[in-house]
C-alpha cells in the first residue's frame, strides 16, 4: 500500500519488460560464469602480458621491447644471448657458429645453419605452402629492407653508416626507388649458406646488432605476398607459430612444428643449478606448447590476473608494490605462502637530469653545474619516489656492464649544500644572486611534476630558482631535440650490454637532435670514444670507459640520479624464469609445471 | 524537406571544413614535428629528414592541407605513424568491440533511466522520489574510476562472478567478458540520466493537458504513459539520440581496465604519440557523428511532435 493502487497497476504493466531485462542479465551472468570456466588452454601454456598495444610483428619496426618480444617468438636472428650466463654473452642462433672476423676487424663471415625452415605459410607458392629453407640471401634481403627509405624502419640506426655501400644504396633508393637486385659491397651472400659483411670501420659492438629483433630474418615471399598486411603476420624460422593476433587484446602462439632442433643450455651461473634453472638442460626448445600474451594497459588488471593465476609472472605494478614487498624489500608473507617468488635485478639503465651544454649560461659554467648537482638530495629522492628500491647513480654506466666502477664516488652527487653554495659563488652567483631562473623542462604527468617540485625545493636552499615548463611527452621530445630549455630529465635503457651504448650519449657527433641531448662536446672525450669503438678487446675498452667516465664526472653534463631495479613476481609453476634484458627470444626457455599449477 | 537536407549538408560541410582547418593549424603550429616520436631515441637530423620526406611532411603546408581535405572526401586517411596500421583497419577493428560494450549498456541504461524517472515523477515529493534522487546524486558523485576499481576487484576477483578482464570474438564468451563492464557503465550513467529525465517529466506534470486528461477521468496510468511520457519524449530524445553515434567511440577507462580492444583509447593514444593521420581521422569522424546525431534528432522531433515540421 505504500505506493498506492496506481503504482501496482504500472508495475503490473511493466512487469513483463522488467522481468525480461532481469532474465537477460541473469542468463548473461550465468553464461559468463560457464563460458569463462569452460575455456581451456593446454596445461603447458605460458601467459605473459604487455603494458601497451603491440605495434605490429614486422621485425623492421620492432624497436620497442614489447614488439621485440613478440616478434622474437616467430623470427630469429644470426645471434642470440646466452639465456643463463652473466655478463650477457652472444651465442649463435641461426648462425652455425660465431663469425670469422678479419684481422683488421672489418670483415665478418657468417656460416648459416643448414636445413632451417621458414614456417609453413601460403606465401610459399613454389613449395605448396611448405616453408622453404633459409639461405644467406634472406639476410641480405631483410637487411636491405631496413635500409629502404620507403619501408621507413625505426631500426635504421642499427646499420646507418656501418656497412660498406648500404648508405649509398639507401640514397639511391630514395631517389629512384629501391632495387633489391643490386649488389652491395659490404653485404653479400657468398654462397647459399655464407654471408659476408664488410664494415666501414671496426666495431666491437656491431655483433650485438645481430641479436636485435630489428635484424631478424624474413622471407621475401611473405613480404611481397602480404604487402602492408605483413605486419599482422608472422612467417619466420622461430619456435612459435602465430595463432591469433589482436594487438590491442592478446596474441596467441603455438609451438612451430617445423622448428629446428635447439636445446636448453646446460651451463649457467653458479646459483642457477640451485634454483633449478639447469633442470631442463639438453631438452628440445621451445619448452611450452603455447604462449598467450595479454595486453593490459592498466595496473589493476595486471595485478588481479596475476593473483588469479592468469599470468605466470609480472613486474610488480607500482600501485601494488606495498602489497607485494615489505619495507625490507622482501616478499610479503601472504604471497610467499602461495609459493610466489620475488626476483630482483638491476636494470641496465640510468635516469638523469641533463644540462644543456649548448646553452650560453649553463653550458659554459662548470661550477654552476657542479653546484646544481650538489644541491640534489639523491637519498631523499630515492626514498620518496622509489621507496629506496633503486641504486644511486654515480656516473652514466649502470652496474653489470664492463666499465662500471663500483668504487666510483662522484664528488658532486653527495648532497652537500655548503659545498654547493661555495661552488655557486665560484660560478659567479653567491647565494644565487644575479642568476636568472633556470629554464627546466618537465613532462606533465603527476610523478614528473612531483620530481620537479622536489628538485626545485632543494635548489631554493642555495638560492637558485627554476622556471619550469611542463610538456606532454611528444612536445617534451621536441623541446629537447630543439634545445629549448637549460635542464630536463631523461632516462636511457641499454640496447646492448656494452657501456658504449651509454657513452655515445656524450659523443659530440651525436648532438641534438641525435641521442647526445646534452650537446656535450669535449675533444678529449671524443678522441677516447673514437679510440674505444675500434678496440675489440673488452678489458682494454673498459679501461678507456673508466677514463671517459672520470671526465664526465668532472664536467657534469648530467646530474646522475638512479639505476632502476626490477622487481618481478613469479608463480611457483613457472619453470626456468630468469630475467634477461636483452634476449628477446627468452620465452622459448619457459614452461609451466601443470601439476604444481593444479595444486 | 529537400531544402532542409541541402541546408543541413552545406552546414555540415562547413563544420567539417572548420574542424579540419583548426586541427591542421593546431597540429602544425603548436604540435610540432612527429618524426622524433616515431624515430625514438636514435633520431638524428638526417634520419628525421628522411622520414619527413617519406611521410610528405616536407611539402608546403597548403599542399598538405589539400591532401587532408582529399582524405576527408575519400575517407582514406592512410596509415598510422605509430603502428603503420591502416586507419580503416584501426576503425573497423575497434568499432565492433566498442559497440559490444556501449550499445547494450546504453539501451539498458536508457530504458531503466526513463522507467525510474517516470516512477520517481509519479511519486514526486514523496519518500520514494527523494530516495531515488538521493541514490542518483550518490551515484553521480562517486568517481568513475572508483566503480571500475571496486567492480573489478570485488565482483570479479574476490567473488569470482565475472572474468577480471578480456574480450572474445565468439558471442558466448564475449558476453561473459562484457557483463561486468556493461553493469559498471549502467551504474555510472544511470544516476545522471534519471535526474535529467525526471526534470523533463516533472515539468509536464502540471501542464494544462494533464489536468484536462485527469478531468476527463483517465486513469493515472493512462495519464502517465499516454500523455506525460509522450510529451516528455522530445527533450529525452534530444539527449538520447545525440549520444547514439558516439557509442562507436567506446569508453576510454572501461575499455582500458577490462581489455576491450575498442576505439576508446585510440584518440588519446594518437595524441600522445603525435599520430597525425589517426588524429585527423578521429576528429573528422567525431565531427561527422556530431552532425549525424543532430540530423537524426531533428528528424525525430517531427516524428514525435506533430507540431514540429521540417522545413
Amino acid at each position: 500500500m505504500i505506493f498506492g493502487i496506481e503504482f501496482s497497476k504500472i508495475v503490473s504493466m511493466k512487469r513483463q519488460g522488467i522481468t525480461a531485462v532481469c532474465i537477460t542479465f541473469f542468463l548473461a551472468i550465468t553464461v559468463a560464469g560457464c563460458s569463462s570456466r569452460a575455456k581451456k588452454e593446454p596445461d603447458n601454456t605460458v601467459r605473459i602480458f604487455h603494458p601497451e598495444k603491440i605495434k605490429g610483428l614486422d621485425p623492421v619496426y620492432s624497436t620497442d621491447v614489447y614488439a621485440g618480444l613478440e616478434t622474437a617468438l616467430a623470427y630469429e636472428g644470426l645471434l642470440q644471448y646466452h639465456y643463463l650466463k652473466r655478463p650477457y654473452s652472444l651465442i649463435p642462433n641461426l648462425a652455425e657458429s660465431m663469425p670469422e672476423i678479419s684481422t683488421d676487424g672489418k670483415i665478418y663471415t657468417f656460416k648459416i645453419k643448414k636445413g632451417v625452415l621458414f614456417q609453413d605459410d601460403d606465401c610459399f607458392k613454389e613449395t605448396g605452402s611448405k616453408g622453404r629453407e633459409l639461405t644467406a640471401d634472406d639476410f641480405v634481403y631483410s637487411w636491405m629492407r631496413i635500409a629502404d627509405p620507403k619501408v621507413a624502419s625505426t631500426g635504421w640506426w642499427v646499420f646507418d653508416g656501418k656497412i660498406v655501400g648500404l648508405n649509398d644504396w639507401r640514397e639511391e633508393a630514395s631517389k629512384n626507388g629501391a632495387d633489391y637486385s643490386k649488389t652491395i659491397k659490404g653485404l653479400k651472400a657468398v654462397d647459399r649458406y655464407t654471408l659476408r659483411i664488410i664494415l666501414t670501420q671496426p666495431s666491437p659492438v656491431f655483433l650485438y646488432a645481430l641479436a636485435l629483433p630489428v635484424t631478424f630474418v624474413v622471407p621475401k615471399e611473405a613480404v611481397q605476398s602480404y604487402g602492408s598486411d605483413f605486419r599482422n603476420r608472422a612467417v619466420g624460422t622461430g619456435p612459435f607459430k602465430l595463432q591469433e593476433y589482436n594487438p590491442a587484446l592478446k596474441i596467441v602462439w603455438v609451438r612451430n612444428p617445423t622448428y629446428r632442433s635447439e636445446i636448453y643450455p646446460s651451463e649457467g651461473e653458479a646459483e642457477d643449478k640451485q634454483q633449478g634453472l639447469l633442470d631442463d638442460a639438453g631438452k628440445e626448445l621451445p619448452l611450452s606448447e603455447k604462449v598467450v600474451a595479454h595486453i593490459f594497459v592498466e595496473d589493476q588488471p595486471v595485478w588481479l590476473n596475476f593473483m588469479s593465476g592468469n599470468l605466470d609472472y609480472i613486474s610488480i605494478p607500482k600501485d601494488n608494490f606495498d602489497q607485494a614487498v615489505n619495507a625490507r624489500k622482501e616478499i610479503n608473507p601472504e604471497l610467499k605462502a602461495k609459493g610466489i617468488e620475488l626476483r630482483k635485478s638491476v636494470r641496465l639503465d640510468v635516469t638523469r637530469d641533463t644540462f644543456n651544454m649548448a646553452d650560453s649560461l649553463i653550458g659554459k659554467n662548470k661550477f654552476l653545474r657542479q653546484a646544481l648537482s650538489l644541491a640534489f638530495d639523491g637519498k631523499g629522492f630515492i626514498e620518496l619516489f622509489f621507496n629506496g628500491k633503486v641504486v644511486a647513480a654515480q656516473g652514466p654506466i649502470p652496474p653489470g656492464l664492463p666499465g662500471y666502477d663500483p668504487n666510483l664516488k662522484n664528488p658532486y652527487m653527495e648532497f652537500n649544500l655548503t659545498k654547493a653554495k661555495e661552488l655557486l659563488a665560484k660560478a659567479g652567483y653567491p647565494n644565487g644572486k644575479g642568476l636568472p631562473p633556470i629554464e627546466y623542462l618537465s613532462q606533465s604527468s603527476s610523478i614528473f611534476r612531483q620530481m620537479t617540485e622536489f628538485y626545485e625545493k632543494s635548489l631554493q636552499q642555495i638560492g637558485v630558482k627554476l622556471k619550469v615548463s611542463f610538456y606532454s611527452w611528444p612536445e617534451y621530445q621536441n623541446a629537447i631535440r630543439t634545445r629549448r630549455g637549460q635542464i630536463w630529465g631523461q632516462a636511457w635503457n641499454a640496447d646492448y650490454p656494452d657501456a658504449e651504448n651509454f657513452l655515445q650519449l656524450f659523443y659530440s657527433k651525436n648532438s641534438s637532435p641525435g641521442p647526445n641531448d646534452s650537446n656535450y662536446s669535449n675533444p678529449v672525450f671524443d678522441r677516447l670514444f673514437e679510440k674505444s669503438v675500434s678496440i675489440l678487446d673488452i678489458n682494454e675498452r673498459a679501461r678507456l670507459y673508466k677514463k671517459m667516465v672520470q671526465i664526465l664526472v668532472e664536467d657534469c653534463p648530467w646530474l646522475y640520479k638512479v639505476h632502476r631495479v626490477d622487481y618481478d613476481l613469479v608463480h611457483p609453476w613457472l619453470k626456468n624464469y630468469k630475467r634477461s634484458i636483452f634476449d628477446s627470444g627468452r620465452i622459448k626457455y619457459l614452461r609451466v609445471d601443470s601439476k604444481k599449477k593444479i595444486k | 524537406m529537400r531544402r532542409y537536407f541541402l541546408r543541413k549538408i552545406l552546414h555540415s560541410l562547413s563544420i567539417i571544413f572548420g574542424v579540419a582547418l583548426i586541427i591542421f593549424t593546431l597540429f602544425h603550429v603548436i604540435g610540432g614535428d612527429p618524426v622524433y616520436e616515431i624515430l625514438g631515441k636514435y633520431a638524428n637530423a638526417e634520419r628525421a629528414q628522411d622520414l619527413r620526406n617519406e611521410y610528405g611532411l616536407n611539402k608546403p603546408l597548403w599542399t598538405q592541407f589539400i591532401l587532408y581535405l582529399k582524405q576527408i572526401v575519400t575517407f582514406d586517411y592512410g596509415r598510422s605513424y605509430a603502428t603503420r596500421q591502416s586507419i580503416s583497419e584501426i576503425l573497423s577493428n575497434g568499432i565492433g568491440p566498442s559497440l559490444s560494450l556501449t550499445l547494450p549498456a546504453f539501451v539498458i541504461t536508457t530504458v531503466l533511466a526513463v522507467s525510474i524517472s517516470l516512477f520517481s515523477a509519479f511519486f514526486r515529493g514523496k519518500l520514494t522520489d527523494r530516495l531515488i534522487l538521493l541514490l542518483s546524486v550518490l551515484g553521480m558523485s562517486v568517481p568513475v574510476l572508483a566503480y571500475i576499481l571496486f567492480g573489478q576487484y570485488f565482483l570479479a576477483y574476490k567473488l569470482g562472478l565475472f572474468p577480471i578482464s578480456g574480450y572474445a570474438h565468439s558471442l558466448g564468451e564475449r558476453i561473459s567478458y562484457l557483463v561486468l563492464p556493461v553493469l559498471i557503465w549502467i551504474v555510472i550513467n544511470l544516476g545522471y540520466d534519471v535526474r535529467y529525465f525526471r526534470v523533463f517529466i516533472s515539468k509536464e506534470l502540471n501542464q494544462d493537458y494533464v489536468r484536462t486528461a485527469r478531468a476527463k477521468g483517465l486513469s493515472e496510468v493512462s495519464v502517465f504513459t499516454k500523455h506525460i511520457l509522450r510529451n516528455s519524449l522530445v527533450p529525452i530524445l534530444t539527449n538520447v539520440v545525440i549520444q547514439i553515434p558516439f557509442l562507436i567511440l567506446g569508453s576510454l577507462l572501461i575499455e582500458n581496465f577490462f581489455s576491450i580492444p575498442g576505439l576508446g583509447s585510440v584518440i588519446v593514444d594518437a595524441i600522445n604519440s603525435r599520430d597525425f593521420p589517426v588524429i585527423k581521422a578521429m576528429t573528422t569522424l567525431v565531427s561527422m557523428l556530431f552532425i549525424i546525431g543532430h540530423l537524426i534528432t531533428d528528424l525525430l522531433y517531427a516524428v514525435v511532435d506533430p507540431r514540429i515540421k521540417i522545413q
